[in-house]
């Protein structure tokens, strides 16, 4: 057993866990923190994807212990009170969620996709990015169409 | 449901009257306006039905707060994991648990005796489809089928790899799953078989003692001498063999589950996901042998069905028995890997078909003979049986013969499974008009336009004996052909070529059939505040019902959509409801929320009246509220609900007639010859669904059945290994899905042609996009590779049988260099 402390969504959050305990479980389990998923034991499907010290991971394939000290975002820390992300509410706008299990992942990994590339990103390279989170409803369609239109949103807000 | 077996129309056997335009409409077909209560909707009162209305599920999921199964958990909760067969057919000598009893922190191992010995039954799953228009499949002496009991854990032996054998409920996962691995079971092999043509050649294994061969349904439906006489006469003759391949959902949510039991009031209740807890209710209490009241099952967000979650799993059974036994809540979460292995399985059906056609290319009569492999028990015969409906698809056929099989193997239960059965067909017929295209030298798109369905012969009777209810066949393809810029095609040929890239397009004509339990039921409440409820007892996946049913209810009673909340997925408040399948949902709930709404409207009318002091036929109706044009006082449907007396209406209906969904699907690939990489450039699809309630939502319905339909026929594949019946698609790093990166957008229309059988006009969305697409890849593939010698190619399509194939073409040498 092993004492793990991680920064999640800005506040430093402490657990006693199993050292073979991974991340998502610590998220989930631990921390009750449910938004994160788990769709696959393969780190195929990117339902786990959290933002670890700036970079999108599958939080399936990290310890929770390799993630010591360090600062974890979920989906539960992305919108601002009621206000919420331009991501998260494009993809309410384009219809780019059904049965919203991929949803949260899926978000994550497009707003790091935002965070790494800035506004200016097209269709060949989100489709590529978002090429490990798997989708069954969707076809991607109102996906990509999601993140290319947040994209355009932050464009604007930044002119 | 068999209380619904009633008529007699579509039996084995019957010869039924050549097809054409349906003159004698079975009773209770069309929508009676008078009989429902609701007379005839008036189409300006629609406000919110028909608008891209955003989804109310969406904030929830969003912001990551779901309510899936495995989110759930409740104090002191216990986890359990299965110990499943390693092989597809071995006898349970016997099962040593000893080891794992001693394991830290093991509560119980649980096997099949132990089952038997607390009185537990198999699943009664019901798997022959029964209203009066499904195809009444028999075994082969005429008698009900045997369908292979479903113990939650088999005492005699495991019929294939994965079945699970033994249960570990311990107090972690990990806990539970270290000590299944510490039960020792005593096997001995037996030997195995899992392609349905095997099954029944002679000598091969016995699934079931009791089903000598393994085939266990075998009915023939049509005209056989009508058809053979036609076949006689026949310009000519195309003939095709195809396997279906054998797939999986793979809902992103692997299933769970997770039970709950209170001592005090002997109540259980189980979170579990599936689509419809009122059957699930009903068939777990069956199996333990609960009273139904002493059972809730909540299902609530459910991360994909696709038809795997309709039926009941074992494992939701085994966590409520433990959680009885041991007085803990237990909890069941499947892993991917266990999903590949045990989630119910869709397709795999063998069919040979023939077609008849006269000099003009005519079409005469047809012939099939489908196989479908059900796997170690049958769970549903749904996909046969709906296939069977729609063997001749989109085209007039004057006379057909089917054979209908279904054959136990030593491989994984199949289930509906995305337009179960649907695509199967449509993808024969498909295949068999284009090859007869080609045999015969005429233009696939003209051989297709002269045999289409005619509006003029609606309804229109097939030689299965369907009844195809409205649709403009001929006009799908057109809007569907204009879409995709069909005039393109020769330039977009000469400019992949220029690129060293083979182009292909297909295109295939679909009709399918949206059936489904016939009876739902609907609960409507006003509160003072003006607050909507309605109970409706279909459950969703991500089909928006929370919205969609919103617009209707809303619009009947002239309210706005927020204020209409609906109620879903909880056996204490929905009493009666056959679920989310088939494409049901929209048409059944539709109807009887209308007719709910009506009820409702008729008692606030009689309240409004006595309000108003005015009688209640002179009242208008209108912005939700009452009004008397010789008055400037009005009322509205909350002021006349009051705390103690809500305004309250319920309706149960029962509504038989099958609608028949249709359209026009194409796609367009690019194919590298050198690394036989294919690329779907387009794809254009016009799905008449009725009458379209959220075009925003059937649209990303038709976007994801187009994926799923895609998959199957590019990467996704269940195959097993013959030699040790292993299944060898295993986790998703065997099994090819569809991914951002190898999709194209799709170019989606809609087509409203409003169906006579409900008050709506609704058919269904949401098998559309799958139907079509096994046939519109294939096609366009052997499109492509056609110049090269190609003419046949099975599913899926992966770069691996397209080098095969080309490198077996007779032309392959000369045309690759
Ligand atoms: S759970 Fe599938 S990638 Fe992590
Ligand atoms: S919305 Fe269901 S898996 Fe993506």
């Amino acid at each position: 057993m092993s004492d793990v402390t991680i920064n999640v969504n800005g506040t430093d959050r402490s657990a006693t866990v199993e050292d073979r305990t991974l991340l998502v479980d610590f998220l989930r389990e631990a921390l009750g923190l449910t938004g994160t998923h788990v769709g696959c034991d393969t780190s195929q499907c990117g339902a786990c994807t959290v933002i670890l010290d700036g970079k999108a991971v599958k939080s399936c394939t990290v310890l929770a212990v390799m993630a010591e000290g360090s600062e974890v975002r979920t989906i539960e820390g992305l919108a601002e009170g009621d206000e919420l992300h331009p991501v998260q509410a494009a993809f309410c706008k384009h219809h780019a969620l059904q049965c919203g299990f991929c949803t949260p992942g899926m978000i994550m990994a497009a707003v790091n996709i935002l965070e790494r590339h800035g506004p200016d990103i097209d269709e060949a390279l989100v489709r590529h990015q978002l090429e490990g989170n798997l989708c069954r409803c969707t076809g991607y369609h109102n996906i990509v169409k999601a993140v290319l239109d947040a994209a355009q949103q932050t464009r604007i807000a930044a002119e | 449901m068999s209380e619904h077996d009633s008529g007699t129309d579509r039996d084995a056997d019957a010869a039924p009257a050549a097809a054409g335009p349906c003159t004698e409409l079975p009773e209770g077909w069309a929508y009676d306006a008078e009989a429902s209560g609701i007379g005839v909707l008036p189409v300006d009162m629609f406000r919110s039905i028909g608008k891209p209305v955003k989804r109310r599920e969406d904030r929830r999921l969003v912001t990551g707060k779901g309510r899936f199964t495995d989110d759930f958990s409740v104090a002191g909760q216990l986890y359990a994991a299965m110990v499943r067969s390693p092989y597809p057919h071995a006898r349970i000598r016997a099962i040593d648990t000893a080891a794992a009893q001693e394991a830290p922190g093991v509560l119980a191992v649980l096997t099949g005796q132990d089952a038997l010995d607390d009185g537990l039954g198999p699943i009664p799953h019901n798997p022959v489809p029964s209203t009066r228009f499904d195809v009444k499949l028999r075994a082969p002496d005429g008698a009900m089928p045997f369908i292979g009991p479903h113990l939650l854990l088999p005492v005699d032996k495991a019929r294939h790899v994965g079945e699970a054998v033994a249960m570990v409920v311990a107090e972690s996962r990990a806990a539970a799953e270290d000590a299944a691995e510490l039960v020792e079971v005593d096997w001995e092999e037996l030997p195995h078989v899992a392609d349905s043509l095997d099954a029944m050649a002679p000598g091969a294994p016995q699934v079931w003692d009791e089903v000598p061969g393994n085939a266990f349904v075998d009915s023939a439906f049509g005209d056989e001498a009508a058809v053979d006489a036609a076949f006689a006469e026949a310009a000519h003759v195309a003939s095709a063999k195809f396997h279906v391949n054998r797939v999986t959902a793979v809902t992103m949510e692997p299933r769970a589950a997770l039970a709950d039991y209170d001592p005090e009031t002997g109540r259980s209740t189980l979170y579990a996901g599936s689509g419809g807890a009122v059957r699930q209710k009903r068939e777990l209490a069956e199996t333990l042998g609960l009273d139904p009241a002493d059972l809730r099952v909540l299902s609530h967000d459910v991360g994909g069905n696709f038809g795997a979650r309709n039926r009941v799993y074992v494992e939701f059974g085994l966590v409520l028995w433990a959680s009885r036994r041991l007085q803990r809540p237990v909890k069941f979460t499947a892993t991917r890997s266990e999903s590949f292995l045990t989630d119910y399985q869709g397709r795999d059906l063998n069919t040979h078909v023939q077609l008849a056609l006269d000099a003009d290319g005519r079409f005469l009569a047809m012939k099939a003979d489908n196989v479908s492999n059900v796997g170690a028990r049958c769970v549903s015969l749904s996909p046969l049986s709906k296939g069977s409906g729609l063997i001749t698809g989109s085209y007039h056929i004057p006379h057909a013969h089917l054979r209908a099989r279904a054959v136990f193997t030593n491989t994984m239960c199949t289930q509906a499974y995305r337009s179960s059965g649907r695509p199967e067909v449509t993808y024969a017929i498909e295949r068999l008009v284009d090859i007869a295209a080609e045999e015969m030298g005429l233009d696939k798109i003209e051989l297709r336009r002269r045999n289409l369905v005619a509006p003029t012969d609606m309804p229109y009777r097939t030689a299965m004996g369907s009844i195809y209810d409205s649709g403009e066949y001929e006009a799908n393809m057109d809007r569907a052909m204009a879409l995709f810029e069909w005039d393109a095609i020769p330039a977009r040929h000469a400019d992949a070529e220029a690129r060293g890239k083979r182009l292909g397009v297909g295109l295939a004509n679909y009709v399918e059939s949206s059936i489904g339990t016939p009876k739902e039921r609907a609960e409507i409440t006003v509160a003072p505040g003006g607050q909507v409820e309605v109970v409706i007892g279909t459950q969703p996946s991500g089909q928006g019902h929370e919205t969609s049913f919103a617009q209707v209810v809303a619009d009947m009673l002239q309210t706005p959509v927020e204020r209409v909340r609906i109620v879903l997925g909880d056996t204490d408040k929905v009493s009666l409801g056959g679920g989310t399948h088939s494409g049901r949902s929209m048409r059944h709930a539709g109807t009887v929320m209308a007719m709910a709404s009506a009820d409702l409207l008729r008692k606030a009318r009689t309240l409004a009246a006595d309000r108003l002091g005015f009688p209640p036929e002179e009242l208008d109706f209108t912005d939700g509220a009452f009004s008397h044009r010789d008055s400037n006082q009005t009322v509205t449907l909350a002021e006349l609900a009051t705390a103690d007396a809500p305004l309250f209406a319920a309706r149960t209906n029962e509504m038989h007639a099958p609608v028949f969904p249709n359209g026009t699907a194409i796609c367009e690939v690019e194919i590298d010859p050198d690394t036989c990489r294919i690329e779907i450039t387009r794809y254009a699809s016009i799905d008449d669904v009725g009458r379209c309630i959220n075009p925003m939502i059937v649209h990303g319905q038709s976007h994801g059945g187009i994926a799923q339909g895609v998959g199957q026929a590019m990467w996704e594949n269940c195959p097993i290994d013959a030699e040790s019946g292993q299944p060898l698609a295993g986790s998703l790093m065997d099994y090819g899905m569809p991914r951002a990166d190898n999709v194209p957008f799709y170019d989606v229309g809609i087509s409203e042609v409003l169906s006579p059988t409900n008050p709506f006009g609704v058919k269904a969305g949401g098998e559309g996009g799958t139907t079509p697409a096994l046939a519109t890849v294939t096609l366009a593939v052997l499109d492509a590779l056609r110049p090269l010698g190609v003419r046949d190619i099975s599913m899926p399509v992966t770069p691996e049988r397209l080098w095969q194939a080309l490198h077996a073409a007779p032309q392959a040498t000369e045309s690759r260099t």
